[in-house]
C-alpha cells in the first residue's frame, strides 16, 4: 500500500472521478411534494438492456426483464407470435444470442438462475460474526439521512448548514448504536476520519486496494445499498447542476457508506481480505452480457413487438376522418395517456368538437407563486429551467391574501402547540373529542380534496409585450394550432383529487414539475385573449378570429371532471357556448368513468368513482398511467375514433407547418416530449419488473419520512418509483412493462438528422430504451428505426378486419 | 337477562364474523368486508344500549348465561362504559379503513378476521367482572394482535418487531397472572368489583403490595413505558389499520387495568410514587425523542409513549378519572391521526407557505407564561379551585404550561397583531375546554372511582418534582430554537432521537440483529 506523493495525487484523482461517475449511475429522486417520475436506468441509457442486465445482476442482485414464465404466458396466449420472436432474434446485435427460432423457444422454458450480487463488505462480515450488518449499516444510515433531509416533520430539526459529511459526522461520533451492536470505537473511528470527504473516499479506497479497480461497479454498488437516499441525493446534484452549479451530497453518501466498509474491514480483515480480494477481482472483470442477459433482452423486445404489431393494426383500421370546417369547440389536453380516454369520449359526443394533444405545462415555465405562499413552485418539466415567473392575485386581492396567510400562520401554530413537548399533553385533553367528528367526516367521506380556488395567475415582474407575443406564437406553433379556430377554445391542463395520499403529486402533471395543470393554463389563456398579443399575432401570420375565447380548464383525472376557470376571460358573450360546453364536458366525464371503472377495483360503475376519490383508505384512486405503450406525435386525424385504451400519449404535430420552419417543433418534441415520457413509461418499466429495487412498495406499510418520501415500514432506507399498489391490483400487473413505442409522422430525414444532433436522445433509442417509428400519410406506421441512423420498413400489416374491434 | 346479554353481544357479533372471516381468508373475500364493519356497528350499538343500561338501572355485574358468571361475565359502570364506548366506536372506522385499504390484498380475509378478533378481546377485556375473565382477555388480545403484527411475516424487520413485542408481552401476561393469584389469595373472590370494595372499606390482605406491583408492571409493559418502549416504535411493520387499532385501542389496557383496580393501587403509596417517577419520566423523555423524529409514524409512536406516560403519572397521582380522560381523548386523537399519516407530504409542505416563523424572545416566552398562569386563575376561579385536590391542581398547572407554548408564538415580536389575536383566542378556548371536559369527566366517574387522597409528604415531594421538571421542559419548549441549535443541543438530540439506546439495548440482549435467527 506504499505509494509515492505523485502516483497518490492521480490516484485521487481516478478515484474522484470514479465517485463522480457511480453517483452518475444513479437516477434523481423528487420530493413527493411535487414529484415527477424518473427513468429509474438514467445512469445506463448508453447500455442495452442486457448491458444493463449484466450489471444490475452484479451491484443490484436483481433482474431488469420479467421472470421466463411471463413470456411464456404471452406466447401461450398469443401475444408474442413466432414472427415476434423470430424478428426480435434477428434483431439483436449482441454476440452469443441463440442461434434459431428453436433455440430461443426452448429457452424460454428454462428457469434463469436468481442473480446474485457481489458481496459488500458488510456482507462479508455479516457472514464472520452473524450480525446482519448490511441491514445495519442502512438503518443507521437512515436514521441519520430522514433528518438531514427532513423538510419540515421533526419540530426539533437536525443542524442545518453543513454538508452531509460533515453532519453525518458529527451524528455518528455521538451515535452509541454501532457500539451496542458490537462494532468496537466505530465513533472514534469517524471522528478521526478525514474531514474532507474526497481524502476519506481515498483513505478508504487505499486500504481497501480499490486504487486501480479503475470500475465504478463498486461504488455504484454501495449506493445502491442506500436506496432512495442515493437518489435523493442524486436529485440534489441534478437540481444544483440545473442551475449551473454544482452539489456534493450524493458522493458524501458513498464516502460515509464506505467508511462503514472501511470498519467493518479493519475489524474482520484477518477472516475476509481472502474473499475480499476475489471480489475485488470480480469487480474489475469486464462488464459483458451474458447468453441469459440476451435471451432476456431478446424476448422483452419480442413482447413489445407484438404490442407495435397491434398498435400496427390499430392505426392501419380505416376510420372516417374528422370533418372540415370551423369547430364549435377546440380543446387542448395534455398529452397524458389519460387524456386519450377523455378526448375520444369528448368527441363522440359532438362532431364539431375537436381536440389536440400538448404538454400540459402549455409552454408556460413558471416559477410559481400560489396565493397567500411564499413558496416557490416550479411548474415545468424538470428537464429545464424556469423562463418565467408568476404569482396568484392582482395588487386588489392583497387584504385577503394577509388575512388567508395570518390564518395559515394561527393554523401552523396550533399545529406546534399539537406536536410540541408538554403541550401535546394539553392539546390531547383539550381536543381528543374534537376528533369524533374528523373521525366519522374522514371515516365516513364527507371530506374532500380542495380544487384550487386561487385568483387568476399574472406574471410577476410583468412581461414586455415582445415577449408576450414571442411565447404566444412558440406555443401556438408548437401545438400546430395556427389556423381554423374554434369560438372557444380549451385550454385543460389536469391534476388529480385524492386524499390521505403521499404520492399525489405523482398522479398530478408531470409536464407541470407534479403540480396539478390548472396554473399553467390560466396563464396562456391570459396571454392569448391579450387583444394587443392577438395583433401582434396577426403580423406574424397567426389569425385568431375576434369571436375566439380562450378557456383555461383542470381535468381532474380521479373524477374526470372538467373545472372551467370562466371567471378569468375578459368579455361575457360566449355564456350560451360555455353552458353547451360544460353540458358537453359532464356527459364526456360520465363515458370515461364508465371506460374507467372497468380497470379499477371495487368500481361496479362511473357512479362510484367520486366516492373512490373521497375514500382515505383508497390506495387505487385511479390508474394513472400504468398501461401506458406508445408515444404518437401526427394530426389528430390518425387516432381519431380509434380506441388506444389509454394507453397513448397523443401530440398533435403537423410537420407540413413544420417543415418551413427546419424542423424546429420536431426536435422540440424528440427532445422534451418524448423524454419525458420515456421517464414515465420506464418508471413504471423499473417499477414492475424490479419492484423491490425502483419500486416504493407496499402502501399499506408507507411511513413518509421528511414530507419529501417513504419508508415502508418501521426504516430501511427510502424508497423511489412507483408502490406495488400502482402497477398490480392485487392479483395481475395493471401495467405491462413494455417500452415505449414513438411514432412520429414526419420524413425520416428529418428525424435522423435530429438524432445526430442530440446524443442524449439518440441513446434512447440506439439502446431501445424507446423504440421510433415513422408513420406514412395515411397515419400507419411505415419505418422503423434500426438504430446507427437507419430505418427499416415494417412489414404490411394484415388487414385488421374484425381486429379493429378488440384493440 | 337482557342487561346480562347487552354487554356481550358487541364482542359476539365481533368474534362470529372473526369465524366466519377463518372460511375466505384470501383476496376478495366477498361480503366479509360489508359482514365486519356490520359487526363493528352493532358492537358499537351494543355499547350505547350498555350505555342507556347504566343510566337507567346504575351499575351492576351481569352473568352470562350458564356459567355462573365464573368465566364469562360482565361489569356495567362507568370505567367500562366508556372504554366499551370508546373501543367499539374507533374499531367500527379502523374496520371500515381495512375493508377499503387492505382492498385486493392476498389474505385480506384473514386480515379482516384477526382484526374482528382483536376488538372483541379488547371489547371483552374492558367489560371483564371477574379475575379469570380479565387475564383470558389480557392474553388473547396480545395474541391476536401477534397476528396481525406477523401479518407480513416474511420480512425480517417485522420478525424482528414481533419477537421483541412478543417478550415483553409474555412477561406482561406473567405480570397479571402474578397479581390475580395474588388477589384471590388475599380477598378470595374471583370478583373484580368484591375486591374493590373490599380495598376501599381499606382491607389490606398480606401480598396486596406485591399485587399491586405486579398490575403497575403488567401496565408499564403493556403501555410502553421507559425502558421498555422499543417494541413499540416498531410495530409500524403491520399495515397502517393495525397501528391505529394498536394505537387507540389495545394499548390502553395498561392505564386501563390501573383504573379497574384503582382501589387496590391505593393501597400502595409507593407503587403509585413510582408510577409517577416512570410515567414522569417517559412523557417527557418519549415527547422529546418524539420531536426528533422525521418519519411520521415513528413520531406518532412516540407520541403515543409519552402520552402514555402522561397517562401512567395522573395514575400514580390517584387522577383516576382524568386518567380515564386521558385514555379516550389521546386514543381518538391518534385513531385519526394514524389513518390519516398520509396527509404528511401535504402537511409539510404547508408549513413554509405562509411565510417564516416568528420566533419569540425569552421576555415573550416570560409574558406567555404570566399569561397562561392568569388565564388558569380565572379559569381556576370558575370551576373552583377550592374544591380540587392538589394533585388536580398541579395537573392543570402542567397543561397550561403547554398553553403559554401556543401563546408564546403570538406574542412573538416577529408576529402580527391578527397572529396573536388568533393564538390567544386558540389558548382561551383550549384550556376552558380542558377544564370542563375534567370537570366533564370527573362527574361521570364520581360513583365508580375512588377520590384522589390528600397529599402526603411523599406526594408532596412529587408533585413539585413533576411541576418542575414539566415546567423547565415547557419553558425551553418555547424558547425553541434559541438553544436548539447550539453544538452542544446537538448531541443530547442525537442520544434522545435514539431513545436513549434502551431499544438498541434490548435488540442487543435477545441477539436480535443475528443473521443465525431461525425467521
Amino acid at each position: 500500500m506504499k505509494t509515492d506523493c505523485k502516483t497518490e495525487f492521480t490516484d485521487r484523482q481516478t478515484i474522484r472521478m470514479t465517485a463522480d461517475a457511480a453517483a452518475r449511475q444513479i437516477p434523481p429522486l423528487w420530493p413527493l411534494a411535487s414529484s415527477v417520475a424518473v427513468n429509474p436506468f438514467l445512469g445506463q441509457i448508453g447500455r442495452t438492456l442486457a448491458e444493463t442486465g449484466a450489471l444490475m445482476k452484479r451491484v443490484g442482485g436483481f433482474s431488469v426483464t420479467m421472470p421466463r414464465d411471463w413470456y411464456q404466458q404471452r406466447i401461450a396466449a398469443g401475444e408474442i407470435s413466432d414472427e415476434d420472436l423470430a424478428s426480435a432474434l434477428a434483431a439483436s446485435r449482441h454476440c452469443g444470442k441463440p442461434k434459431d427460432l428453436f433455440a430461443l423457444k426452448a429457452a424460454v422454458s428454462t428457469k434463469r438462475q436468481e442473480p446474485v450480487a457481489l458481496p459488500t463488505l458488510a456482507e462479508l462480515a455479516a457472514r464472520v460474526d452473524g450480525t446482519d450488518w448490511p441491514g445495519l449499516v442502512a438503518e443507521r444510515i437512515s436514521a441519520w439521512a430522514g433528518g438531514y433531509f427532513d423538510r419540515g416533520q421533526a419540530l426539533w430539526a437536525a443542524p442545518r448548514g453543513r454538508s452531509a459529511w460533515a453532519a453525518w459526522r458529527a451524528y455518528a461520533t455521538h451515535d452509541l448504536t454501532p457500539e451496542i451492536m458490537g462494532l468496537d470505537g466505530f465513533a472514534a473511528f469517524v471522528a478521526e476520519a478525514p474531514e474532507n470527504p474526497d481524502e476519506a473516499i481515498a483513505r478508504a479506497s487505499a486500504r481497501l486496494g480499490l486504487a486501480d479497480l479503475g470500475s465504478t461497479g463498486y461504488f455504484h454498488q454501495l449506493l445502491m445499498s442506500l436506496g432512495g437516499w442515493a437518489q435523493f441525493a442524486r436529485y440534489e446534484l441534478w437540481q444544483a447542476e440545473l442551475a449551473g452549479a454544482s452539489d456534493a451530497t450524493v458522493t458524501d453518501l458513498l464516502a460515509i457508506r464506505l467508511l462503514w466498509e472501511e470498519a467493518l474491514f479493519v475489524r474482520h480483515e484477518a477472516q475476509i481480505a481472502d474473499v475480499w480480494r476475489e471480489v475485488r477481482g470480480a469487480h474489475q472483470a469486464p462488464l459483458s452480457p451474458d447468453a441469459e442477459d440476451v435471451i432476456d433482452e431478446i424476448l422483452q423486445e419480442a413482447c413489445e413487438r407484438g404490442v407495435q404489431r397491434r398498435l400496427a393494426q390499430t392505426l392501419a383500421a380505416p376510420a372516417e376522418r374528422t370533418g372540415e370546417g370551423r369547430p364549435k369547440l377546440q380543446a387542448a389536453f395534455c398529452i397524458d395517456v389519460r387524456s386519450e380516454v377523455f378526448r375520444r369520449a369528448l368527441e363522440s359526443i359532438d362532431p364539431s368538437i375537436r381536440t389536440l394533444g400538448f404538454a400540459g405545462f402549455f409552454g408556460m415555465t413558471t416559477r410559481h407563486r400560489s396565493f397567500a405562499s411564499d413558496a416557490e413552485e416550479l411548474r415545468l418539466p424538470v428537464l429545464l429551467n424556469p423562463a418565467l415567473s408568476s404569482c396568484s392575485g392582482h395588487q386588489s386581492d392583497l387584504p385577503r391574501d394577509l388575512s388567508t396567510r395570518y390564518r395559515a400562520r394561527a393554523k401552523r401554530a396550533w399545529g406546534r402547540f399539537k406536536l410540541a413537548a408538554v403541550s401535546s399533553f394539553a392539546f390531547v385533553e383539550a381536543m381528543g373529542p374534537v376528533y369524533i367528528g374528523k373521525l366519522l367526516r374522514d371515516g365516513l367521506g364527507f371530506g374532500s380534496a380542495r380544487v384550487s380556488c386561487d385568483p387568476v395567475p399574472r406574471f410577476e415582474p410583468e412581461l414586455a409585450l415582445e415577449h408576450r407575443i414571442g411565447a404566444a406564437e412558440t406555443v401556438l406553433r408548437a401545438m400546430s394550432l395556427t389556423q381554423n379556430f374554434a369560438r372557444v377554445v380549451l385550454l385543460a391542463g389536469h391534476g388529480a383529487s385524492v386524499v390521505n395520499n403521499p404520492h399525489a403529486s405523482g398522479l398530478n402533471c408531470g409536464a407541470c414539475g407534479g403540480y396539478s395543470g390548472e396554473v399553467n393554463a390560466r396563464l396562456l389563456a391570459g396571454l392569448l385573449n391579450d387583444e394587443r398579443v392577438r395583433e401582434g399575432l396577426a403580423e406574424r401570420g397567426i389569425a385568431i378570429p375576434h369571436d375566439t375565447v380562450f378557456v383555461a380548464a383542470l381535468h381532474d383525472t380521479t373524477t374526470d371532471r372538467v373545472t372551467l376557470f370562466e371567471g378569468d376571460r375578459p368579455s361575457g358573450d360566449h355564456a350560451a357556448d360555455l353552458k353547451r360546453i360544460v353540458q358537453w364536458l359532464d356527459k364526456a366525464g360520465a363515458v370515461s368513468r364508465g371506460e374507467r371503472a372497468l380497470r379499477l377495483p371495487r368500481a361496479a360503475s362511473q357512479d362510484d368513482i367520486a366516492r373512490r376519490a373521497r375514500n382515505w383508505a383508497e390506495v387505487r384512486p385511479e390508474w394513472a398511467l400504468a398501461g401506458c405503450q406508445a408515444f404518437i406525435a401526427a394530426p389528430r386525424d390518425r387516432t381519431s375514433r380509434r380506441n388506444l385504451a389509454g394507453r397513448a400519449f397523443l401530440h398533435d404535430y403537423d410537420w407540413r407547418q413544420d417543415a418551413e420552419r427546419g424542423f424546429g417543433v420536431l426536435e422540440l418534441i424528440m427532445t422534451a416530449p418524448v423524454v419525458v415520457a420515456s421517464w414515465i413509461s420506464l418508471q413504471y418499466y423499473g417499477s414492475t419488473v424490479a419492484p423491490r429495487i425502483f419500486g416504493a412498495g407496499n402502501k399499506l406499510l408507507h411511513n413518509v419520512v421528511g414530507g419529501i418520501g417513504v419508508l415502508e415500514g418501521n426504516g430501511g432506507t427510502l424508497r423511489a418509483g412507483l408502490p406495488w399498489q400502482s402497477v398490480h391490483d392485487g392479483e395481475r400487473l395493471a401495467h405491462d412493462p413494455v417500452r415505449l413505442s414513438v411514432c412520429i409522422e414526419a420524413p425520416r430525414q428529418a428525424m435522423t438528422d435530429i438524432l445526430e444532433r442530440h446524443e442524449g436522445a439518440r441513446a434512447l433509442f440506439e439502446n431501445r430504451w424507446l423504440h421510433l417509428f415513422a408513420m406514412d400519410d395515411e397515419g400507419r406506421l411505415a419505418y422503423r428505426y434500426a438504430g446507427e441512423l437507419s430505418w427499416e420498413p415494417v412489414e404490411e400489416t394484415r388487414p385488421p378486419h374484425r381486429m379493429a374491434a378488440v384493440a | 337477562m337482557i342487561y346480562d346479554i347487552v354487554p356481550l353481544i358487541a364482542p359476539a357479533v365481533l368474534l362470529l364474523a372473526a369465524a366466519i372471516g377463518f372460511w375466505v381468508p384470501g383476496v376478495r373475500p366477498s361480503l366479509l368486508s360489508r359482514l365486519v364493519e356490520g359487526a363493528a356497528l352493532v358492537g358499537f350499538a351494543a355499547a350505547i344500549a350498555s350505555a342507556c343500561l347504566l343510566l337507567a338501572v346504575g351499575p351492576y355485574t351481569a352473568a352470562a348465561p350458564g356459567l355462573q358468571g365464573m368465566l364469562v361475565s360482565s361489569r356495567v359502570d362507568a370505567v367500562s362504559v366508556v372504554m366499551l364506548l370508546l373501543v367499539s366506536f374507533v374499531g367500527w372506522i379502523v374496520l371500515r379503513y381495512s375493508a377499503s385499504y387492505l382492498c385486493n390484498e392476498p389474505r385480506q380475509g384473514a386480515f379482516l378476521s384477526w382484526m374482528a378478533a382483536t376488538l372483541a378481546a379488547v371489547l371483552l377485556l374492558v367489560q371483564a367482572s371477574n379475575l379469570p375473565h380479565l387475564v383470558a382477555a389480557w392474553i388473547a388480545t396480545s395474541l391476536c394482535l401477534h397476528k396481525l403484527l406477523l401479518f407480513y411475516g416474511d420480512r425480517i424487520q417485522v420478525v424482528r418487531a414481533a419477537r421483541k413485542k412478543f417478550i415483553v408481552a409474555r412477561i406482561g401476561d406473567v405480570a397479571l397472572v402474578a397479581a390475580a393469584l395474588l388477589l384471590v389469595s388475599g380477598y378470595g373472590t374471583l370478583d373484580i368489583a368484591a375486591i374493590l370494595t373490599a380495598a376501599r372499606d381499606g382491607i389490606m390482605p398480606a401480598g396486596v403490595t406485591w399485587a399491586a406491583g405486579f398490575l403497575a408492571l403488567a401496565a408499564i409493559l403493556k403501555s410502553a413505558q421507559f425502558p421498555f418502549h422499543g417494541w413499540l416504535t416498531e410495530v409500524m411493520e403491520a399495515p397502517t389499520p393495525v397501528s391505529a387499532l394498536l394505537h387507540a385501542g389495545v394499548i390502553n389496557a395498561g392505564g386501563f387495568l390501573l383504573i379497574r383496580f384503582a382501589d387496590v393501587m391505593l393501597l400502595s403509596p409507593a407503587i403509585l410514587a413510582g408510577l409517577v417517577i416512570l410515567g414522569g419520566f417517559t412523557a417527557l423523555f418519549g415527547g422529546l425523542a418524539m420531536l426528533t423524529q422525521s418519519a411520521v409514524k415513528n413520531s406518532l409512536a412516540w407520541s403515543t409513549i409519552a402520552q402514555m406516560g402522561f397517562m401512567i403519572m395522573q395514575c400514580g397521582l390517584a387522577l383516576f378519572p382524568l386518567a380515564l380522560l386521558h385514555i379516550v381523548a389521546h386514543s381518538l386523537y391518534k385513531a385519526h391521526a394514524f389513518l390519516a399519516s398520509g396527509t404528511a407530504v401535504e402537511r409539510v409542505a404547508s408549513i413554509r407557505k405562509p411565510g417564516p416563523i416568528a420566533i419569540p424572545s425569552g421576555r415573550a416566552v416570560m409574558r406567555a407564561f404570566a399569561l397562561a398562569l392568569a388565564i388558569y386563575a380565572a379559569i381556576g376561579f370558575v370551576f373552583g379551585f377550592a374544591a380540587k385536590p392538589p394533585q388536580a391542581i398541579a395537573l392543570g398547572a402542567i397543561l397550561i404550561f403547554g398553553v403559554a407554548y401556543l401563546l408564546a408564538q403570538g406574542l412573538a415580536d416577529a408576529a402580527p397583531r391578527a397572529l396573536t389575536r388568533r393564538t390567544a383566542l386558540y389558548a382561551v378556548a383550549a384550556s376552558v375546554s380542558y377544564f370542563a371536559l375534567q370537570t366533564g369527566a370527573e362527574w361521570i366517574t364520581a360513583a365508580t372511582l375512588p377520590p384522589t387522597p390528600q397529599p402526603l409528604p411523599l406526594e408532596w415531594a412529587l408533585l413539585t418534582l413533576t411541576v418542575v421538571s414539566f415546567g423547565l421542559v415547557a419553558v425551553a419548549q418555547a424558547l425553541f430554537p434559541l438553544w436548539s441549535d447550539h453544538p452542544a443541543a446537538a448531541g443530547l438530540r442525537v442520544h434522545l432521537s435514539n431513545g436513549l439506546y434502551a431499544n438498541a439495548l434490548f435488540d442487543r440482549l435477545i441477539g436480535n440483529w443475528s443473521t443465525r435467527h431461525p425467521s
